[in-house]
């Protein structure tokens, strides 16, 4: 397990890769982003990004996907109050193998709560050409080994 | 059909309705979210039901989804630059009932690009009490009024 005083300022953990297909992309997007250029692979030729990108939304949920099953969001972690500066850099395309990248950014401890701790992450997507699609700030709450004196 | 130039600063949008349904819910967790508390009930500090609750990405699906039912899918959407800042403010649960509600904070013009303009809008994702689960805030891109088609 992870614990708050485990995670240093600077670390870096990178995660490996998946595939992305179309038939995912399509499905995602017809259950959350029902929008030609996610859905339609004809009509997202027509679109500004010329031809289907996966939904930005899906792109985030691919990054949680993979920070669980590569042990970057592990037990230690209880919730996530929310994210800061999401930006979608590229499109997702299918046939593309993406991975993820965590930087901790900052730490702070609880000042109401003496066993938990926030992390701020700095989280990229990669691709498999090594382009960033997209990055955010990510903030967990992490329990503490320790729990600090109040 | 509505343009950039029919959202006004200010105006408030109200509108979607979706029942969070147990199965749904968990399936997207072992997909994309599988970590204990979103895949069974568990009682723990921070949830002394012990329900399960949703993961937060599908709660922000659910938004995507209703968005792009009730307003994207009556104006030429043209994707979104990212989204500045989101919050989980309440954990979602089977047979919560939500629904949206949508502030225009800002919009302008693009510079580079005459078809199109910008909404800064704030997003809040509510439950049937009317509570605030999740609120975001972004910008998104927008298809502007052709200068054949008159204002409505």
């Amino acid at each position: 397990m992870i614990y708050f005083e485990d995670l240093e300022i600077g670390a870096t953990k990178i995660t490996g890769s998946r595939p992305v297909s179309a038939e995912e992309i399509i499905e995602f997007a017809r259950q959350f982003d029902p929008q030609p250029f996610h859905l339609d692979p004809v009509a997202a030729e027509q679109s500004v990004f010329g031809g289907l990108v996966a939904s930005g939304f899906h792109t985030a949920a691919m990054m949680m996907s993979l920070s669980v099953s590569h042990g970057v969001v592990d037990r230690g972690f209880l919730f996530s109050p929310g994210f800061d500066d999401m930006r979608w850099l590229k499109p997702v395309r299918p046939g593309d193998s993406l991975h993820v990248k965590s930087t901790c950014l900052e730490k702070s401890p609880s000042r109401s709560r003496p066993d938990i701790g926030s992390v701020r992450f700095r989280t990229e997507v990669l691709n498999q050409h090594g382009d960033v699609v997209m990055s955010v700030i990510n903030i967990g709450i992490i329990k503490l080994r320790n729990s600090k004196p109040l | 059909m509505r343009y950039w130039e029919d959202f006004s600063v200010g105006e408030v949008l109200e509108y979607g309705s979706y029942e969070i349904k147990s199965e749904e819910m968990i399936g997207f967790s072992e997909r994309y979210d599988p970590q204990p508390f979103h895949l069974s009930d568990a009682v723990t500090p921070d949830n002394p039901d012990g329900l399960l609750v949703a993961s937060g990405w599908y709660t922000v699906g659910l938004m995507m989804r209703m968005l792009a039912d009730n307003i994207l899918s009556h104006t030429v959407s043209q994707g979104a630059p990212g989204m500045d800042r989101l919050r989980w403010t309440k954990p979602v649960k089977a047979g919560d009932r939500l629904h949206m509600r949508t502030t225009i904070l800002e919009k302008r013009a693009s510079r580079s690009r005459p078809t199109i303009g910008f909404l800064t809008n704030r997003h809040e994702v509510l439950d049937q009490d009317d509570i605030v689960v999740m609120w975001c805030e972004g910008v998104g891109m927008f298809g502007r009024r052709p200068e054949h088609e008159a204002a409505s």
